[in-house]
């Protein structure tokens, strides 16, 4: 009888104990931990509306749990209140990846149109640089078009002499360049140097055909191989001589145009007959390509 | 005594059944509701979502068993039907964040790509 008496008080004191201070159910618990966490973060800032929806539905479960421990409705508010903390978390977290994104996507653009403004950058230089390049190959080309025409044109003229010389002398090409060949007997007389009136009206047609030409020119003077070298050597010299300055009179460039004596040197047919003799006394106006 | 003792128990008992909500209307608007919730979190992409999916079966669980319960206990069929709202909602929110996390990462990997030059 003692004995529970004792146990009956034990137990009294025991509840009232636990009155006090009673464990709160694992739901409540959870509950005031989330909602903890949704107010110390980012989600109060992104999301308050859903952060006070907590707030209250855990003041109501806190209410509960005070006035109603045993009622099965009292863990429902527990679990309601932190649903709905952990909906104001997950909401909060998709605006921000919402906000992330869309910075993400506003970075992506500026780089873009960066790179879009760099590349055209690139095309304009290369388009420049390209019309330049075309600029410069048309220049190349009309320049060409103009040396050969220049070119022509000279061809054209020197053609000209050519033909004009071919009428009153013996024209031929040979590795010293064009060899005009004039008959002694038609510029001189036997054992003389002075020219022949009917040689100068020759030779003025010569210098007419090569004034201008700027070639450089050699007159050679030649003889057959009668009589003493030293005399053939001197009468070539003076024979080359006049012609030379003769056509110095008209018009060819003195630094131009030399003259030498060959002699009986060079022949161009055998001394032993007549005609051959004739044939090697003679003049050779060697008119040089021009130096490039 | 005795007699006195059994009148307080009745007049006790009548208190609780109506505290329990035995003469509570019948919470089928709120049924409804809920049932919406959980069309509006399917629509949303839950079921794709594992963490959204256990919600939304939560959310279903809470609609059946407050579906038995209405007529006969009308105030806990309330009680888990707003529970299951509320599971509902989350798992619509659990949706959205993990569609809008994915749609974040990508855009992120676009970026990289792109400043990566030509994203080989």
């Amino acid at each position: 009888m003692r004995t529970r008496n004792v146990l009956v008080l034990l137990a009294a004191a025991g509840l009232l104990a636990c009155g006090g201070e009673r464990i709160p159910p694992k739901a409540l618990v959870d509950a005031r931990a989330e909602y903890t966490r949704a107010k110390s973060g980012v989600t109060l800032k992104l999301d308050p509306t859903d952060v006070h929806e907590a707030d209250l539905a855990l003041q109501k479960a806190e209410s509960a749990w005070n006035n109603d421990p045993d009622d099965p409705n009292t863990i429902d508010l527990a679990v309601i209140a932190q649903r709905k903390a952990q909906i104001a978390e997950a909401e909060a977290a998709a605006t921000q990846a919402q906000a992330d994104a869309q910075q993400a996507k506003a970075d992506l653009e500026a780089a873009m149109a960066a790179q879009l403004q760099s590349a055209r950058g690139q095309l304009n230089q290369t388009q420049q640089a390209l019309n330049q390049t075309q600029t410069q190959l048309q220049q190349t080309a009309a320049q060409a078009a103009a040396q050969q025409k220049q070119l022509a044109d000279l061809e054209a003229k020197l053609k000209d002499a050519r033909d004009t010389i071919a009428k009153i002398a013996a024209v031929k090409d040979d590795d010293r360049g064009m060899v005009i060949t004039l008959q002694g007997e038609v510029l001189f007389k036997t054992g003389k140097w002075d020219l022949k009136p009917g040689a100068m009206a020759k030779l003025d047609q010569i210098a007419d055909a090569l004034r201008g030409k700027e070639q450089p020119m050699v007159v050679y003077g030649f003889t057959d191989n009668v009589g003493a070298r030293d005399m053939n050597m001197d009468l070539s010299q003076k024979r080359a001589q006049s012609v030379r300055d003769y056509l110095v009179t008209k018009g060819i460039p003195t630094d131009l145009i030399k003259a030498e004596g060959k002699g009986p040197d060079n022949p161009v047919a055998e001394n032993t007959s007549v005609e051959g003799r004739a044939q090697n006394r003679r003049v050779e106006i060697v008119v040089q390509p021009k130096k490039s | 005594m005795r007699f006195a003792t059994i009148t307080l128990l009745s007049v006790s008992t009548a208190m609780l059944a109506m505290a329990c909500g035995g003469s509570l209307p019948p919470p089928n608007d709120e049924w409804a509701a809920a049932q919406a919730d959980v069309g509006r979190a399917e629509a949303g992409g839950a079921p794709a979502v594992p963490d959204a999916k256990l919600h939304l079966q939560l959310a279903q669980e809470d609609l059946q068993k407050s579906k038995a319960l209405i007529d006969n206990d009308n105030k806990r069929a309330a009680s888990l039907i707003a529970v299951a709202r509320v599971e509902a909602q989350l798992a619509l929110s659990i949706a959205k964040q993990t569609a809008a996390q994915d749609a974040a990462r990508k855009a992120q990997d676009d970026l990289q790509k792109a400043k990566g030059g030509g994203g080989q």
